[in-house]
């Protein structure tokens, strides 16, 4: 795995897709609080200076009828000089819009909502001036002056983009804090993962002794992990229990067998070839014979249901066209057309052996029910790129009678049916090896109509 | 040659016992893997069968043990077991040949013949040429000759040829070809060798007025020069 793969590998995550959607989550939930703390304090601060200004518009309106104008001007400029009312700005200005008194240098362009003013004045600071947010309400004098009262604004903005720039950062801190924790759980997840698909890989591999790793946490995933373990002790049990049953089973039967052999073989050179006494012996080491093989098929079929052979990585391309070869020579002595073809560079991970057996017993049916003169087609079908990384497919295909599609479950059926195969010639056990075989590979067997004959393809 | 057989099945041992000694060699015998693993160590053994399952020491541990101590002594193992991987396993503990009961006592033979002559080193695995009378076998150039006049073969026929001419002058059965040609450990039920080996004949023989391929009856192949 290239780091750019293990990157996204963590993306992938389910903790860190948990985390993104968590942080999402957490973001907005800040935000939202941020801007409803943001509303309460807009509503409440606006509400009193709103107050405070709608207070000065009503005192200076009462002012205006009992005052004359110059003395209302000089109310005005007093009012402006005052420094305790701070943040209290006045204009008043004649119908030419000229400022006649106030602290505001010129009446505010149009900008105006439901009668309320925004404008921007300086004030000084220290050495400096800033340009501080107004608020405020205009209204007529006698004589078409015009007067203007309002409230520096600024120290609202001011909180309000502070609590923006809150917002943002809350957020983003958020979102990376998600990011970052659910990349650092992703990791240890991946790693974890990364470990037990490799044991796990062994153990299909037919390595039952391996267990996956196991940590001190007591998080789902390692509860998980110590149960399937306890599971792969009870599997490597069984297995092995099996093979010790298989182990002795032939012990049991190969011992007298050999002794039979080995009886009947030690009296021939005694008796006159041709003999009725040879005749028997020579009959009693065929029979053992048969009884042999049939043995080696039983033993393989059952080591093959169990599991318990040791597998490598074969190379099914160089296995197909060495087992086609090994037949050539003897279906071309029955006239038997023998064609193949077998594409590059597929393999496949198992016994060589078993496979190649299966492969041989699928020739030695097809040439044994094929009539002289017929055809038999070896077709593997490679791995790899050019088939979009579909797995190898080999088959076999003659001419012969075929498999009535009734009978096909019988032949593959998982137990081997001794009745059924006695009435074949050879041990008869040749397809439900093939059956067994396949199926330790993780592939499919399927018979099928040739059309005529019979088509086995086994699907890796 | 000196076998000694390491064996508890008393049956199957002494007519083992009788077919080797019928077959011109002298003959030790062990009862159980102890024993076996003391006679194996002594001088004077040629060759050693080892069945699998003994008492006291199994063949395995034995086998390993003889190996441990530095003894090159060729070992046939015998077994009752399964097949597929206890084969590996046998080859592996470090025993040279390995055959599943029941077994054909010519078959038995032909591989201890065979071992034997491995043991003495008298085919060396390294020479380039090989030569039977005047079949002429050479694995750099790839080229066969008899009498002087190039043969051709197919790869598999060569790799045959030169099995058997390893082999030369010994009975080669049709599982030793299998086996050491095909690297196939199973029987097939057609006679798909006797074809390959009636080809090989008829490139190597059929023209020539002395056969060098003879078939052994009951047993398998011989390229030898006939006396």
């Amino acid at each position: 795995m290239g780091p750019d793969q293990r990157f996204l590998g963590i993306l992938d995550t389910s903790p860190f897709r948990i985390a993104i959607v968590y942080s999402i989550v957490f973001a907005c939930g800040a935000a939202a609080l941020l801007g409803a703390v943001d509303f309460a304090v807009s509503r409440v601060v606006d509400g009193s200076t709103d107050n405070l200004i709608e207070a000065e518009v009503q005192g200076l309106r009462e002012q205006m009828l009992v005052l004359s104008r110059s003395d209302f001007i000089e109310l005005i400029e007093q009012r402006s000089q005052d420094q305790d009312v701070r943040g209290a700005v006045y204009l008043m200005v004649d119908p030419q819009l000229r400022p006649v008194a106030g602290n505001v240098p010129a009446w505010p362009k149009e900008g105006n909502e439901d009668n309320w003013f925004y404008f921007k004045v300086s004030v000084p600071y220290g050495d400096e001036t800033r340009e501080h947010e107004m608020r405020a309400r205009p209204f007529h004098l006698p004589g078409g002056y015009r007067m203007l009262v309002g409230h520096d604004v600024q120290e609202r903005q001011d909180v309000k983009s502070l609590m923006m720039r809150g917002l943002i950062a809350a957020v983003v801190v958020t979102l990376l804090m998600g990011l970052g924790g659910g990349f650092w759980m992703g990791r240890r997840i991946l790693a974890q993962a990364g470990a037990i698909s490799a044991v796990a890989t062994q153990i299909m591999r037919g390595d039952l002794s391996q267990r996956l790793p196991v940590r001190e946490a007591d998080d789902e995933i390692n509860k998980l992990a110590r149960e399937i373990n306890t599971m792969l002790d009870r599997i490597e049990q069984l297995t092995l229990g099996m093979r010790t049953v298989l182990d002795s089973a032939a012990h049991d039967l190969r011992t007298p067998l050999n002794r039979l052999q080995a009886t009947a073989e030690g009296a021939m050179p005694g008796l006159a070839p041709g003999s009725a006494e040879r005749r028997v012996l020579e009959r009693v080491t065929t029979e053992v014979d048969h009884m042999r093989s049939t043995l080696d098929a039983l033993l393989r079929i059952a080591l093959a249901e169990t599991g318990t052979v040791a597998r490598e990585t074969v190379d099914l391309s160089e296995l197909v066209a060495s087992v086609v070869e090994l037949y050539a020579p003897a279906s071309e002595e029955r006239g038997i057309a023998l064609q193949s073809s077998v594409a590059p560079g597929a393999t496949v991970q198992g016994s060589r052996q078993l496979l190649a057996q299966a492969l041989a017993n699928l020739l030695d049916n097809a040439i044994k029910f094929t009539p002289d003169g017929g055809h038999i087609r070896v077709l593997l079908r490679g791995a790899g790129k050019e088939r979009g990384g579909a797995r190898p497919e080999v088959i076999v295909e003659d001419d012969g009678p075929g498999i009535p599609a009734d009978k096909r479950e019988i032949v593959l059926g998982r137990t081997v049916r001794l009745d059924q195969a006695r009435k074949v010639p050879g041990s008869g056990l040749g397809l439900s090896l093939v059956a067994a075989v396949t199926k330790l590979h993780g592939a499919r067997l399927i018979l099928d109509d040739a059309c005529p004959g019979l088509k086995v393809s086994l699907k890796f | 040659m000196h076998i000694l057989i390491v064996e508890d099945d008393e049956v199957a041992r002494d007519s083992l016992a009788k077919a080797l000694r019928e077959a011109g060699h002298s003959v030790d015998v062990a009862g159980n893997g102890l024993d076996g693993l003391q006679m194996a160590s002594a001088a004077g053994v040629d060759l050693a069968i080892v069945d699998r399952m003994l008492p006291k020491l199994d063949g395995l541990a034995l086998v390993q043990s003889l190996r441990a101590t530095g003894r090159k002594l060729p070992v046939l193992i015998l077994s009752a077991l399964g097949d597929v991987d206890d084969r590996i396993t046998g080859l592996r503990a470090g025993g040279d040949d390995y055959l599943a009961k029941p077994y054909h006592m010519s078959e038995l033979l032909a591989r201890i013949e065979a071992l034997a002559r491995r043991g003495d080193g008298s085919t060396a695995e390294n020479n380039t040429r090989l030569k039977l009378s005047d079949l002429e076998l050479d694995r750099m150039t790839r080229r066969v000759t008899r009498n002087g006049k190039k043969i051709e073969l197919t790869a598999r026929e060569f790799q045959l040829l030169e099995f058997m001419m390893r082999h030369s002058g010994q009975v080669v059965t049709r599982t030793m070809l299998l086996e050491g040609v095909w690297d196939y450990h199973f029987d097939p039920q057609t006679n798909v060798i006797d074809v390959h080996i009636s080809r090989l004949r008829q490139a190597i023989d059929k023209d020539f007025d002395k056969p060098l391929l003879h078939t052994v009856r009951g047993a398998g192949y011989s390229l030898r020069e006939d006396e």
